[in-house]
């Protein structure tokens, strides 16, 4: 029988498996539920700041009969964090937040911090990785990485941000390089402690929001630039989680370098399966499902994702902390039947 | 109305589709040195400008990075007009309380909402983003909002959205509508928590005209 991290490595690269693996990747794409931080007493926000905690509740899910995978962070404000915005924690059932920003314009990109690996909760991270390697290395451990939008958009007000990818596109392209190289140091970072899949998720890059103009123009080549600097790293393959309705940027879509995509539930899996050639398709089962519906619906909805063409079973963003265990264990149930 | 009016009032609407900020302004003030109606101005100049920029959103052709372009110089545009206005034509307005709800501090579309719901007359009090249940029903009930628009990106924060609709309840001001939006919100969980949806900023409009009409005594 294939242990988890085969059956992913496998599916990333678009080998026949067994059956389908059922992951969570961690960061933006949360997986970590209240019911979990009792278990293994290592609440929010105290786990966000605590490589011990950090270890334990990602590990959790998976001792618990969830994901199969490990993934660290729980939350897409480190990277930010590290770069100069001051970040509240958050509380037990909310995720950490960007609370003010250290830039005021795209032109001022300069004045960020770099990401400093050995400090902050950037080692937090990093020292968690390494514990959840030596934990079980038949469990893959997943990097994870904020997509370069939505790290330069926590940096600074988001709606000069957007309007300055017009009316200041060198500066733009600015901060848009300097953020992707701080996140390629953070990306090698988890890497070398050990993790062997990268997922980087972009919620306030989606073509929704910028339009297939402005994806391709400042969404594309940096996600691209992390991934292709990464690729030789992360052995276990690359998923980019592209939010939002996927339909306007098919095209885009086919530039991306990365091994897999994941998309949301309002996108629909036999429509990109048509359009998208050549990427492992990963997804998704609605989170608003898996909060709220019983575990019948949810195996119902799982094997519906992969009757349609998923790879990868997953949620469809980060879960809401308050979802219920059961639900979980239902969608890796499903995968486990689909041989 | 003459030539000159109407050809102004044209390149008003013009400049908020062309996202030419400074035109605008200088259009506007033009407009206002021909001793020509504000109100007309606002209403068929910017307001039809930022209603042509969101049907093209609707197709497609815009993103939010131009509607929000398309709403700087629409403001640039109102802020030459609106001194210029007559007292009734800026008096009652429908009110509207928005944020983005506890937990989450995304905001561009509930940014975007608050855009389209000025523009179309409606007077915004917008508490920003990580707000508070309790404080959306604090300032509704204090400056007699008929409608509260709450907004978040993430699922992990819809349970706030619930919160507010239960508050309105225990204290009695559930004349008072709530709409919900945003990335993970669906009209499903919207009906389920006893508020009402809308998909994106110009459908928002359209709900909350919809809206505020039905909570007018009869």
């Amino acid at each position: 029988m294939l242990t988890p991290e085969k059956r992913l490595k496998l599916a990333l690269h678009g080998e026949t498996v067994d059956r389908p693996p059922c992951i969570c990747p961690g960061g933006m794409m949360n997986m970590i539920v209240e019911e979990l931080m009792d278990l293994t007493g290592s609440p929010w926000p105290e786990a966000h700041s605590d490589p011990h905690l950090m270890a334990d509740l990602a590990a959790g899910i998976y001792t618990h009969g969830g994901f199969e995978n490990y993934g660290v962070p729980f939350c897409m404000t480190v990277e930010a964090e590290a770069m100069g915005a001051p970040v509240f924690m958050g509380t037990k059932t909310n995720e950490p937040r960007v609370t003010a920003y250290p830039i005021n314009s795209v032109s001022q990109w300069r004045e960020l911090n770099n990401i400093d690996v050995t400090t902050g909760r950037a080692k937090v991270v990093l020292d968690a990785i390494t514990l959840l390697k030596d934990r079980n290395s038949d469990v893959p451990v997943l990097a994870n990485l904020t997509g370069p939008v939505s790290l330069a958009s926590s940096l600074m007000e988001p709606v000069m941000y957007y309007k300055e990818l017009h009316k200041n596109p060198r500066d733009a392209h600015g901060i848009m390089a300097h953020v992707t190289q701080n996140l390629i140091t953070f990306g090698r970072a988890q890497l070398d402690a050990g993790a062997t899949v990268l997922t980087i998720s972009d919620p306030s890059g989606t073509g929704e929001i910028l339009g297939p103009k402005m994806f391709r123009q400042y969404a594309v080549p940096y996600l691209n630039q992390i991934v292709d600097a990464l690729k030789a790293s992360a052995t276990g393959g690359t998923i980019i989680h592209i939010c939002g309705r996927l339909k306007s940027i098919y095209p885009e879509l086919n530039m991306l370098t990365s091994d897999a995509i994941s998309f949301d539930a309002i996108t629909d899996v036999k429509q990109v399966a048509e359009n998208v050639l050549g990427k492992v398709l990963m997804g998704n089962v609605s989170t608003f499902a898996l909060e709220n519906s019983p575990p019948e619906k949810i195996k119902r909805l799982a094997k519906n994702c992969i009757n349609n063409g998923v790879k990868i079973l997953s949620p469809a963003c980060g879960i809401g902390p308050r979802t219920q265990l059961q639900n979980i264990q239902a969608m890796v149930e499903t995968a486990k039947d689909c041989r | 109305m003459t030539d000159t009016q109407e050809k102004l009032l044209q390149s008003l609407s013009d400049c908020v589709v062309d996202m030419d900020e400074d035109k605008a302004t200088e259009m506007a003030q033009t407009y206002v040195d021909n001793n020509f109606n504000a109100y007309k101005a606002i209403d068929q100049g910017l307001a039809d400008g930022m209603e042509r920029a969101g049907k093209l959103y609707e197709e497609e052709e815009y993103y939010i990075p131009e509607l929000l372009m398309c709403s700087d110089a629409m403001y640039a545009g109102l802020d030459i007009l609106k001194p210029h206005l007559d007292k009734e034509e800026s008096g009652d307005k429908h009110r509207v309380v928005i944020g983005v709800v506890e937990g989450d501090t995304h905001d561009i579309g509930k940014n975007l909402v608050k855009i389209m719901l000025e523009t179309s007359g409606f007077e915004v009090v917008d508490l920003g983003r990580d707000v508070p249940p309790m404080d959306f029903v604090r300032k509704a009930v204090e400056i007699g909002a008929q409608l509260i628009a709450l907004s978040t990106l993430m699922t992990t924060t819809m349970e706030n959205m619930e919160r507010v609709v239960e508050i309105l309840k225990e204290e009695n001001q559930d004349n008072i509508k709530v709409m919900v939006g945003g990335g993970p919100i669906s009209p499903g969980f919207a009906k389920k928590i006893g508020a009402h949806y809308s998909k994106d900023a110009s459908k928002a409009v359209q709900l909350a005209k919809t809206l505020v009409q039905e909570a007018v005594p009869c």
